[in-house]
C-alpha cells in the first residue's frame, strides 16, 4: 500500500489539503476494487443506489440499520460497531473507503462515526458517486460477501462530538464559533427541514445564536469533489470560521454537519471541530433553548 | 393492498427484533427496485383523456402522467414518463398498477398516506414529496378531466 499510499498524496497535494491522505480519486478506487486490503463501503442518502448499481465489492452501509441504535437516540456502541467491521470481513488493518451520493454527504458522516472509534484508516472517494457514474466507470447489482474477521475497537471517543450541553455552555464564550449548515430558509426558520423533505422533527424554527450560515454543500464542486484548501479556507475564514477557534458545526440531525466537520479536520487541519449531532431536530425542541429568528 | 411490499410478506405488523426489521426493509427495497428496474406503463399513451406534467421546486424530478378512460368512466390505460430519482420512478410505476380501473373520484380521493404506507413508510417517509409526484400530478389532471366532462355534462 505504501507506494499508492504517496501516489494519492502527491495527486492531492496540489490542492493543498493538510491531510491529503484522507481522499482518495475514483481512479485510484478502480485500480483496487480487487484489493483483499480495501473494503469499499457505499453510503448513500438514496437507500435505492446501493441496489441500483454500485461498485464491484462495494457493501451497503444502511443509516437506518446498521449504525443507529434501535432504542435510544444514539449510534451503535463499541460492541455494536465491533460486529459490524466484523460481518463486513473488515480488520483493523483493513483499508476503509466510503462513497455515496450527494457530494460524498452521507460518506462523511460515516467517516465521523467511525472515527469516534478510533478507526483512522479510511478514505473518502473524492466525488462519490457523482464522479464515478460520469466517468462511465462500471456499477454492478452483485452483492459481495466477506469472510468475518475479528475486530477491535476501543472505547468510543467523543472529541469529535458536541452535546446540547456544551453548546449551551458555550453561548457566550468568545472563543466559541456555530456553524449552521442548512439550508438558508432553515437558518431563518421559515423551513424546518430542507425543501421538499417533511417539514416536522421541530417545534420551533431559527437558528442557534450566533451561528454562522455556512450551507455544507458550498464545501463541493459541481462534480461532486471538494474544492481546493485556498477555496475552502475563504469560505470559512470569510466567516471568522479560523482554526483556532472552538468549533461545532450542526444541521437537523447532525449529517450534513458531519460533512463540514470533514472539510474543516481533514481538509483544512483545523484542531478542534466537534460536530452537535442532536442539532436542530433537539435544540428546536428545548424548552427555553435560545432561539435567534430574524 | 395486493399489489403493494406487504403483500409478500406480513412480517411487519409484528416486527419485534432489529434482525426481522431489517429483513422486512430489504423486502420493502426490493419491491421498489423491481418497479425502478421493471417500469410497469412507461412511455407515451394514445389517445390521452389526461396529459400533466408534475415537478418539485428545487427538484429535478419531472414525471408527465397520461391516462384514458373507458365509456363508463374508469381508467382504461394509465402511463407514466420522465426522469426521476429511484423512489418517485418506483412509485410512478406502482400508481400507474393501482389507478387502472378507477374512476376519476376514485383517484382524487386517494390518499397519499395510504400510497407511502404501501411503498413502504420506512424506505420513503424521508423523501414524501418524491414517492408522492406522480400520485399528485395524476390527481391534477383527472381533477381537470373530470371538471371538463361535468361541464360537458352540464352544456
Amino acid at each position: 500500500m505504501s507506494g499508492t499510499e504517496s501516489a494519492t498524496s502527491a495527486a492531492n497535494d496540489a490542492t493543498g489539503y493538510v491531510h491529503p491522505e484522507v481522499l482518495v480519486e475514483t481512479s485510484w478506487v478502480a485500480a483496487h476494487l480487487n484489493d483483499s486490503n480495501v473494503r469499499v463501503i457505499e453510503a448513500s442518502e438514496d437507500v435505492l443506489l446501493y441496489e441500483v448499481g454500485h461498485l464491484q465489492g462495494a457493501l451497503k452501509l444502511d443509516w437506518h440499520v446498521d449504525v443507529q441504535d434501535p432504542i435510544t437516540r444514539d449510534f451503535i456502541d463499541q460492541q455494536g460497531f465491533e460486529k459490524l467491521m466484523s460481518r463486513w470481513g473488515i480488520s483493523n488493518d483493513t483499508t476503509i473507503v466510503l462513497y455515496g451520493d450527494k457530494n460524498n454527504w452521507y460518506a462523511c458522516y460515516t467517516y465521523w462515526l467511525f472515527s469516534m472509534y478510533g478507526n483512522t484508516n479510511m478514505k473518502i472517494m473524492n466525488g462519490g458517486r457523482l464522479k464515478w457514474e460520469a466517468e462511465g466507470r462500471p456499477l454492478t447489482k452483485e452483492i459481495p460477501h466477506f469472510q468475518a474477521t475479528t475486530y477491535h475497537a476501543p472505547a468510543r471517543n467523543e472529541s469529535n462530538r458536541a452535546y446540547r450541553d456544551d453548546v449551551l455552555s458555550g453561548l457566550k464564550d468568545a472563543n466559541r464559533r456555530l456553524i449552521d449548515v442548512r439550508s438558508p430558509q432553515e437558518y431563518s426558520g421559515e423551513l424546518l427541514h430542507m425543501v421538499n423533505y417533511p417539514q416536522e422533527g421541530a417545534q420551533r424554527g431559527g437558528h442557534i445564536p450566533t451561528a454562522k450560515s455556512i450551507p455544507w454543500a458550498i464545501a463541493a464542486n459541481p462534480d461532486g469533489t471538494f474544492k481546493s484548501a485556498d477555496e475552502l479556507r475563504q469560505i470559512y475564514s470569510g466567516k471568522d470560521i479560523v482554526p483556532n477557534k472552538d468549533v461545532i458545526t450542526y444541521c437537523r440531525i447532525g449529517e450534513r454537519s458531519a460533512h463540514t466537520w470533514f472539510v474543516l479536520t481533514q481538509l483544512l487541519g483545523y484542531p478542534r471541530v466537534r460536530n452537535y449531532d442532536g442539532s436542530w431536530t433537539e435544540w428546536g425542541n428545548l424548552v427555553r433553548a435560545p432561539i435567534e429568528k430574524p | 393492498m395486493l399489489l403493494s411490499w406487504h403483500s409478500i410478506n406480513y412480517r411487519h405488523f409484528c416486527v419485534s427484533t432489529g434482525e426481522n426489521q431489517s429483513m422486512d426493509r430489504q423486502e420493502a427495497i426490493e419491491f421498489l427496485m423491481d418497479h425502478y428496474d421493471n417500469p410497469r406503463n412507461k412511455g407515451p399513451l394514445e389517445h390521452a383523456d389526461v396529459s400533466v406534467t408534475g415537478g418539485n421546486p428545487g427538484c429535478a424530478d419531472v414525471i408527465t402522467m397520461q391516462a384514458r378512460f373507458d365509456k363508463d368512466g374508469k381508467v382504461e390505460a394509465v402511463n407514466w414518463d420522465g426522469d426521476g430519482c429511484t423512489i418517485s420512478s418506483a412509485a410512478a410505476s406502482f400508481v400507474t398498477e393501482i389507478t387502472r380501473g378507477m374512476t376519476a373520484e376514485e383517484i382524487e380521493q386517494m390518499s397519499f398516506e395510504d400510497l407511502v404506507e404501501q411503498l413502504g413508510r420506512e424506505l420513503v417517509m424521508t423523501r414524501p414529496t418524491c414517492a408522492t409526484l406522480a400520485l399528485g400530478t395524476l390527481k391534477k389532471g383527472v381533477h381537470e378531466y373530470a371538471m371538463h366532462k361535468r361541464a360537458e355534462a352540464a352544456d
